[in-house]
């Protein structure tokens, strides 16, 4: 792989070679194993079974404002309009074969880790019913602060792990390599730190990045995870990102408002929002959201022990008093001076915990918040004008309080 | 309290149990402790002398919750915050909160946050029940909430502690499985609005004294006839409130026979072994014995091979599913299920239910539609 290559076009090729495979994996013999964004995805890859992320697929086609059409498909079919968007998307193309993309290949099997939210259980039973496909549910109970129940918790899920690895065999009917793993382990390491780097140049002023950056970045971790040219991609991402901060380039040039984002983005509204909040100098840094792929596997450990620990303390699986702790080691580090909390109706695992967790962060910060209630894919549940005003009034706001 | 209750005061009492349990805790002075659903392991909470209450909503206008709790989360974790938080806020010593969806992890972080200087234990039993590791992690979670029972009250319960604990528990399942066999086969005898009154009341007061009225009950039942013209159905869900859609059910005749409720039979499947030595497996044991439960991962296909089996097996008309809206757990499992009952040919019926806004009289004029047409159909 050329190191010339920008990240843009590495990010191009890596996404095409990999769904290529995946398109053909049962003529490479080959499964193709669906699992969620956060999920103990090294054993899929160690085991040469293609991860696919409905998920992924599913931002592709509400990005390209598909997301009221797959949902009303999806409605058709009995489902409700409350369910989270991904799902209703990825149901819709199911029903209508319509997409923003190439599409996806079917399952074989199905991962599902309720470490992120427990609707992606629910939502691969219904693929498990529709394809008659075996699913294992790697439960990882919420990372409670007693110390001695985070021991258990993380014994029960090295525990599923094992079971996992037994489950892939038999579905497979292949044995299970450690060595292999070992390695898968090495590189999601090296890349998920490399990740966390690039991320992290959000604290340099101006920042080079804003979240929509991230977002965009995060991509690769998310389904590349555990392969080498996972780790080239993002050491190219940080390396340019280096460069634009020795010379001083910054998303904006006058960067007033430093600014967190709490959950995920609104999809079909992503260049809309980076354009509005910068025409007032605001650029919006992080979120929890983008650094649950921050991973810091510890190399040293038996590799299930560093994924049971990894994955069943990210922020989504953590309490809302951790949430906020970690929200506030950002905001320490971003040096960031405004917050915009996005309830988001189709994720129930980050948005239920908006209201507490802005009461926190705003007493823990002296930061005002700014609170909107929306849906990230469905543009039915968007209302431009009342979003608009509430940020006019927001940076408002924000312009007195620095006065 | 609730040791000589006839019908009449059962029903009273399941509408609205909290002042009873207000009085009796005065007269006691025992603690009592409040859970959401579901498999808490009551027996436990139970064998330390304190009341373990199941909260089931309330009707009553939401005032604190909706800031703390969107909208878009189910009326039933809403209702029970605000149950907490605003009408019973004084009754409660402590809480056992479970998580089996986003939305109850969330409620246990909020209830936390909201409840600074009150015990509040969460239970993490497993979202999955299809593997071993489930076995040994009910296991471990059972003995958790043990010491940290142990550790609030400065107390340590005895083998003998929580043997009588399940002697009460499984002598309140045994007699409401009696009334409900007896409901099922004379429907004229005990009503739908009597059982499921007497069934949630259970998971509410103390089973001691409840027992003694459950026995008292059912000596005193007179059989009447074999209710031939009642309709049998077969009742799925988690759990069906207001009590008073019994009442719709008892006026057009319908004969709940069985059901999937975890409120109803699940419950009852609840029953622990109690000659076995070591009460803590047996009470893992027994978790894996109890039927589907939406949000819990099991056999995908679980739910509808379970009704199939009951209607066959009593003879049913109809399902009858009673779903509370925005249980998002629910609205995945919705549309398969009413694509394999119709496929099936079994007459589905779908109730939605809501603990702020239902209009119980849409309930009845769709529920008398559907059955009429059943009726016209000559099921
Ligand atoms: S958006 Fe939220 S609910 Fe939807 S799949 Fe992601 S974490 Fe789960
Ligand atoms: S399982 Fe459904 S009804 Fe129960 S708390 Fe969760 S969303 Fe509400």
């Amino acid at each position: 792989m050329s190191d010339k290559m920008s990240s843009k076009d590495l990010s191009k090729k890596i996404t095409k070679e990999y769904m290529d495979e995946a398109f053909h994996a049962h003529d490479l013999g080959k499964m193709v194993g669906y699992t969620t964004a956060v999920s103990p995805v090294e054993l899929f890859v160690a085991h040469d079974i293609i991860p696919i992320y409905p998920e992924n697929h599913a931002v592709a086609c509400l990005s390209g404002r598909m997301g009221t059409e797959l949902s009303l498909a999806t409605e058709s079919m009995g489902y409700t309009s409350h369910l989270c968007a991904y799902a209703r998307s990825d149901l819709g193309y199911r029903k209508t074969g319509k997409t923003a993309t190439g599409g996806i290949p079917d399952p074989d099997l199905l991962l599902a880790c309720n470490a992120q939210c427990f609707t992606l259980t629910k939502w691969f039973q219904v693929l498990a019913r529709k394809g008659n496909v075996p699913m294992f549910v790697w439960d990882t109970p919420e990372y409670i602060k007693d110390k001695k129940a985070r021991e258990e918790i993380i014994k029960y899920c090295v525990m599923q792990l094992r079971e996992m690895i037994a489950w892939m065999e038999e579905v497979t009917k292949r044995k299970f390599d450690y060595d292999r793993l070992k390695e898968v382990m090495k590189y999601s390491a090296e890349s998920s730190l490399l990740y966390k780097k690039f991320l992290d140049m959000a604290q340099y002023k101006p920042s080079p990045i804003s979240i929509f950056d991230a977002l965009i970045g995060m991509a690769i971790a998310v389904y590349r995870r555990g392969t080498q040219e996972c780790v080239e991609y993002y050491q190219t991402l940080v390396d340019e990102c280096q460069a634009k901060v020795d010379r001083g380039i910054g998303v904006l040039k006058n960067e007033k408002y430093r600014l967190y984002w709490e959950n995920l983005p609104v999809w079909f509204k992503f260049s809309d929002h980076a354009k509005l909040l910068g025409s007032y100098g605001g650029v919006i840094l992080t979120s929890l959201y983008v650094h649950a792929w921050s991973l810091e596997f510890d190399l040293d450990k038996d590799p299930l022990l560093a994924m049971a620990e990894q994955y069943a303390s990210v922020f989504s699986n953590s309490t809302i008093e951790d949430r906020a702790d970690m929200a506030v080691d950002l905001f320490k580090r971003y040096d960031m001076n405004g917050m915009i909390m996005f309830m988001n109706r189709s994720c129930k695992a980050v948005s239920f915990a908006v209201p507490s967790l802005r009461d926190i962060l705003v007493k823990r910060t002296g930061i005002p918040a700014l609170v909107f209630e929306s849906d990230m894919g469905d543009p039915r549940f968007y209302s431009e004008t009342q979003i608009r005003t509430r940020i006019e009034a927001y940076f408002e706001t924000l312009d007195r309080l620095r006065l | 309290m609730w040791e000589n209750l006839d019908f009449g005061q059962a029903i009273e009492y399941a509408a609205d149990p909290y002042a009873s349990i207000r009085a009796w805790k005065n007269e006691t002075g025992k603690k009592v402790v409040g859970s959401t659903l579901a498999d808490v392991p009551e027996e436990v909470i139970y064998a330390f002398d304190i009341l373990p209450v199941t909260l089931l909503g309330t009707h009553k206008p939401l005032r604190k919750a909706p800031s703390l709790l969107p909208d878009n989360a189910c009326s039933l974790a809403r209702s029970n915050l605000e149950l907490a938080l605003t009408y019973e806020n004084d009754l409660f010593d402590g809480f056992v909160l479970p998580q089996v969806c986003d939305t109850t992890q969330h409620m246990c972080d909020i209830w936390r946050i909201n409840f600074p200087d009150t015990y509040v234990e969460s239970i993490l039993l497993p979202r999955q029940v299809d593997r071993q590791s489930a076995r040994y992690w009910v296991k471990e979670e059972t003995m958790r909430l043990i010491s940290s029972l142990s550790q609030w009250t400065g107390k340590s319960i005895t083998p003998d502690d929580l043997k009588r604990s399940v002697a009460i528990h499984n002598e309140n399942k045994r007699l409401l499985s009696e009334l409900y066999q007896i409901k099922r086969r004379h429907p004229e005898t005990i009503t739908n609005k009597q059982l499921f009154s007497l069934l949630k009341l259970s998971m509410q007061v103390d089973k001691k004294e409840l027992n003694e009225s459950l026995k008292k009950i059912r000596d005193g039942l007179k059989s009447h006839s074999d209710g031939r013209n009642h309709v049998p159905v077969v009742l799925t869900g988690i759990t069906c409130d207001p009590l008073e859609i019994f009442d719709l059910f008892d006026e057009i005749e319908l004969n709940v026979v069985a059901d999937t409720l975890v409120t109803g039979s699940r419950n009852l499947q609840g029953i622990v072994d109690e000659d076995k030595s070591d009460l803590v497996e047996a009470l893992m044991e027994r978790h894996f014995r109890r039927g589907f439960f939406s949000p819990i991962h099991d056999d995908v296909f679980k739910n509808v091979e379970a009704l199939k089996a009951l209607y066959k097996e009593y003879s049913a008309k109809a399902v009858v599913y009673v779903h509370i809206e925005f249980c998002e757990s629910e609205e995945y499992d919705v549309p398969d299920l009413k694509v394999a009952m119709k496929k099936e040919g079994i007459p589905f019926h779908m109730l939605v239910t809501e603990y702020q806004t239902l209009s119980l009289s849409h309930v009845r004029t769709r529920l008398h539609a559907f059955f009429e047409s059943l009726r016209e159909s000559g099921r």
